[in-house]
């Protein structure tokens, strides 16, 4: 996804050595060399803290009194443009986050609200690519021939596809309707092809290894095959693939809504929020700062967590 | 070899043709008529049907998008007779907005988005590959952690915001740098160089840091490699062995991932263009997003493809000079 | 430096010691503290002479080798004393290393494949070697290099010498490294499992090829191997090797014949034996 990730400084980037397809190694030695990094505790850490945002919003917004949508005009001076009255953009006890220019609203009540939309969005399409991606690398790589043939050109002719361009174009042309549902469907359109094709390699490794060689002789169905001898070793591959393009998809999203074309207003989400604070990044810098951070740790969280399993679980592999 | 590179060139103009055909079936499908939004809100339903004719909107779908590609290639006339308007070749329709060709407005603005591809790519090569170097050969130490960190924020810090951070600090807050403008370099060459210096280092920050990470696995591979060993055994020393036996296999996937990232940049940054006012290809295409002038989107998504199409063949071409294994096979 | 010294490991003759290691031990941090991978190993070549280590997988035979050319894993450390030629090599920088490697002691290894560069021609890994030792122009390396494929019999070798890796055969490959060891006429060649990776008759005419260079130059050799068939042919003397520890050494011809330790014993009766087939039914019953 080589056109994406840095025009929108995020995307899957799995192209470093991914644990190979092997005996699993037991979760729990795994989980236990992830908890001694300290990286790893500080990121799980944000990442149950953005979920329970997200989770909590609406407990957020009764807590607060303030809904995603609610104007506060008191917090705003009229007269200097509508920037924020108090220091940091607005900071109070009546607005723990400050309040957006121009309207009022509550930062932290539409960034919580916008951890949902984003965390939602981001997992549907991880999980539905995981899907697309593990059944259809597994049809090509297990049983080749035709099925591989059809699979393989699809994959090579979506990945030479300008994805950003495309999905905006895309974006753009589709009715407004309901735009999570649209994102989804389109990052998963584009995003599937690259886990299928290292699942597809993955499994043409496995089918000529000897376990699967023993359970052929031993008369076993190929879908028996597929499912109980070769998916189980594909696990580890798979949660790797899937946590990091979890930030991706936060990623895509967030430059997505940033251009226009992803989550549209009033629904909160933080790359639109970045976009409104561009015509106020001078005077109210709190505005572009909050949601960036936010978006920020969320996607640095899981990428340190993707890194740091994908270690771990080639290290148990080697071992 | 020939015969490899003939083969080659076939794919790649089938997948454009594929590109086209499922951009102009998206827009052809989905949009709302663009008859309508070119008449604007006094229209009569005559003057509807006429710019519908004229733009050959009354056909069916694949005379349109036959006469679209056929524009592309030997310029196209629309409408008849006295009120006939030529576009030459490549013809790729007039925006909506502006009545301006398509293909001009592309034309003018490329200049812009090949600077701040090559400054970017410049700067991102010598980052990433220095970078990465660094960390692999250093491996465990402290220049290792450092760069690594510095690229884990990289590619975890969105380009727009990163952006908005270095315009706050350097240009409000430090004063360092002007506004960007949009300044030829012949007019004032240290304001075009402070213009651009942001947008490249913008650019620059994230793809070399996927760059460095990149380049760290592979040389931490080829380091293991038993030809490595070879190389020491024979008596050259350290630096010797790194420079001539890691290099080359180390950087060599990295062409491929270069070719594609230069090529996706010059069909326009669109984050970077938009949030400094650069005139390029990018905010091209995010200004015709917003207004929905669908001429535009076309032509810009057809340039963005076939850069990335082009890119992809040529880099398979390159391969094959690159690496001998690839070489000798398809020879 | 012919083949006339006596071929015994416990009898010392002046001059005619070419490798004297003693007390040799290996160690390896690990998560679990300090781990000796080779313990207190001594032996001997003589000049022209055959040493063969055998030993399972992980005995520390390879690693012996390594730390012979001083090029152990990241993190290894090696003790005792190593003499090439009466000086000591364990006490020596990297640097002065550098001119003992490939000059000195060079080294061919299992997979001939991934132990040659393929994104270079074998011409120019072998003139490599050559220069980082001699200098000289390249075009007199690359007729050093033409002449070293000659005599490994590759065919054709002033057109071959322009081929990279890949284009080459398994036992084709393994002749190009041996070349590239040879090229320099080192005092010792060290062979670190030279056919495990080969077929069986590429495997005899490898040896073969050894052995036939290994006259004519005088070369002393360490023939490292899990194969005591192998061993058997090559060797003059033998060093067995478990579990980082030396179990056994002597000459071939008492190890084979009247092996002391019960391991030997035991790696001797595993072995088929051709030209008794009385003695491989017993074995395998």
């Amino acid at each position: 996804m080589s056109t994406v990730p840095s025009e929108l400084a995020v995307e899957s980037e799995a192209k470093g050595a991914l644990p190979t397809g092997g005996a699993p190694t037991p979760a729990r030695r795994v989980i236990a060399t992830l908890m001694k990094s300290p990286a790893v505790v500080v990121s799980v850490c944000i990442i149950v803290f953005i979920a329970l945002l997200a989770v909590c919003a609406p407990l957020l917004a009764v807590i607060t009194g303030w809904g995603p949508y609610d104007f506060d005009k008191s917090a705003i001076d009229s007269d200097l443009g509508g920037i924020p009255i108090g220091p940091l953009g607005g900071i109070s006890a009546e607005h723990w986050l400050g309040v957006e220019p121009g309207n009022g609203r509550d930062i932290l009540v539409r960034v919580a609200y916008g951890a949902q939309v984003s965390l939602t969005i981001a997992l549907s399409a991880t999980l539905v690519t995981m899907t697309l991606g593990v059944v259809l690398g597994m049809v090509a790589g297990f049983f080749g021939g035709l099925a591989d043939q059809i699979i393989s050109r699809v994959m090579d002719f979506l990945m030479a596809f300008p994805t950003l361009i495309f999905m905006i174009a895309l974006l753009s042309a589709l009715p407004a309707g309901n735009r999570p549902v649209l994102l989804v469907i389109v990052l998963s359109i584009f995003g599937w092809p690259y886990t299928a094709r290292v699942i597809r390699g993955q499994t043409m490794t496995l089918r000529n290894s000897e376990f699967v060689e023993a359970a052929r002789a031993s008369g076993a169905r190929p879908m028996r095959i597929a499912f109980r001898e070769v998916l189980p070793n594909l696990r580890g591959t798979i949660i790797v693939l899937a946590t990091l393009a979890v930030p991706g998809y936060i990623g895509t999203e967030a430059g997505l809504s940033f251009l226009g074309v992803g989550v549209m207003p009033p629904t909160p989400s933080w790359g639109q929020m970045i976009s409104t604070a561009v015509g106020w990044y001078a005077v109210d810098p709190m505005f572009f700062l909050i949601p960036g951070t936010f978006l920020f740790l969320t996607v640095f969280s899981f990428t340190v967590l993707g890194d740091h399993l994908r270690t771990a679980l080639d290290a148990g592999d080697a071992a | 070899m020939l015969f490899y590179f003939a083969r080659r060139i076939l794919a790649a103009i089938g997948v454009l043709l594929l590109i086209s055909l499922f951009t102009y079936a998206i827009f052809f499908l989905l949009s709302p008529d663009p008859a309508v939004q070119i008449c604007g809100k006094t229209c009569t339903p005559e003057r509807i049907d006429q710019i519908r004719s004229q733009l050959g909107l009354d056909l069916p779908f694949w005379q349109q998008y036959w006469q679209f590609l056929s524009g592309i290639f030997t310029g196209r006339t629309y409408g008849e007779g006295a009120a006939a308007i030529q576009c030459a070749a490549p013809c790729l329709g007039f925006s909506f907005q502006t009545n301006e060709p398509v293909t001009d407005m592309i034309t003018t603005r490329m200049p812009v988005s090949i600077t701040v591809a090559v400054g970017a790519a410049v700067l991102w090569m010598l980052a990433g590959i220095g970078g990465g170097l660094l960390s692999a050969v250093k491996q465990g130490t402290g220049w290792d952690r450092g760069v690594m960190m510095t690229a884990l924020a990289g590619i975890s810090l969105p380009n727009y915001f990163v952006a908005l951070l270095l315009q706050y600090v350097l240009v409000v807050q430090l004063r360092w740098l002007p506004f960007p403008q949009s300044v030829q370099f012949a007019e004032d060459p240290l304001l075009w160089f402070q213009s651009y210096l942001m947008p490249w280092l913008v650019l620059a920050f994230g793809y070399a840091a996927m760059y460095s990470r990149i380049v760290r696995t592979n040389v931490i591979d080829t380091l293991g490699q038993n030809f490595m060993r070879t190389a020491r055994a024979k008596g050259l020393d350290a630096p010797l062995v790194l420079r001539r036996h890691a290099l080359r296999p180390s950087l060599t996937p990295v062409v491929t991932l270069f070719g594609m990232d230069f090529a996706g940049l010059l069909g326009g940054a669109l984050i970077t263009e938009t949030v400094f006012g650069l005139n390029g290809v990018g905010k091209l295409t995010a200004d015709s997003i917003a207004k929905n002038d669908q001429p535009v989107i076309m032509g810009v998504t057809l340039l963005a493809a076939g850069l990335v199409v082009i890119a992809n063949m040529l880099v398979d071409v390159a391969y094959t000079y690159l690496d001998p294994r690839v070489r000798v096979k398809s020879a | 430096m012919s083949i006339t010294s006596p071929r015994t490991i416990s009898i010392p003759v002046p001059g005619a010691t070419l490798l004297e290691v003693e007390h040799l031990t290996v160690t390896f941090p690990t998560s679990a503290g300090p781990v000796e991978v080779v313990q207190d190993a001594s032996f001997r070549v003589e000049a022209g002479d055959t040493l063969g280590i055998v030993g399972e997988s992980g005995s520390g035979k390879s690693m012996t080798s390594l730390a012979i050319m001083g090029l152990l894993p990241r993190g290894g450390t090696a003790t005792g004393s190593i003499r090439l030629n009466g000086h000591e090599l364990l006490a020596r920088s990297d640097r002065e290393m550098r001119r003992v490697r490939g000059d000195k002691v060079a080294m061919v290894f299992q997979d001939p494949l991934s132990s040659l560069n393929p994104y270079y021609t074998v011409g120019r890994q072998i003139e490599e070697a050559y220069r980082a030792h001699n200098g000289g122009s390249r075009k007199n390396a690359r007729n050093v290099t033409i002449e070293a494929l000659e005599r490994v019999r590759i065919a054709d070798a002033s057109r071959r010498v322009d081929h990279y890796p890949h284009q080459f055969s398994g036992g084709m490959r393994q002749r190009i490294m041996i070349a590239m060891a040879l090229c320099l006429e080192p005092d010792l060649l060290i062979a670190d499992e030279p056919t495990t990776a080969l077929d069986v008759t590429v495997q005899a005419q490898i040896l073969e090829l050894l052995a036939e260079l290994q006259r004519e130059t005088g070369t002393g050799m360490i023939f490292i191997t899990h194969d005591l068939a192998v061993v058997s042919q090559v060797a003059d003397d033998v060093l067995v090797m478990k579990d980082g520890r030396q179990v056994e050494r002597g000459t071939a011809e008492q190890i084979f014949s009247r092996p002391q330790a019960q391991y030997t014993r035991a790696l001797l009766a595993a072995l088929p034996r051709i030209d008794d087939p009385f003695d491989r039914l017993k074995g395998t019953s």
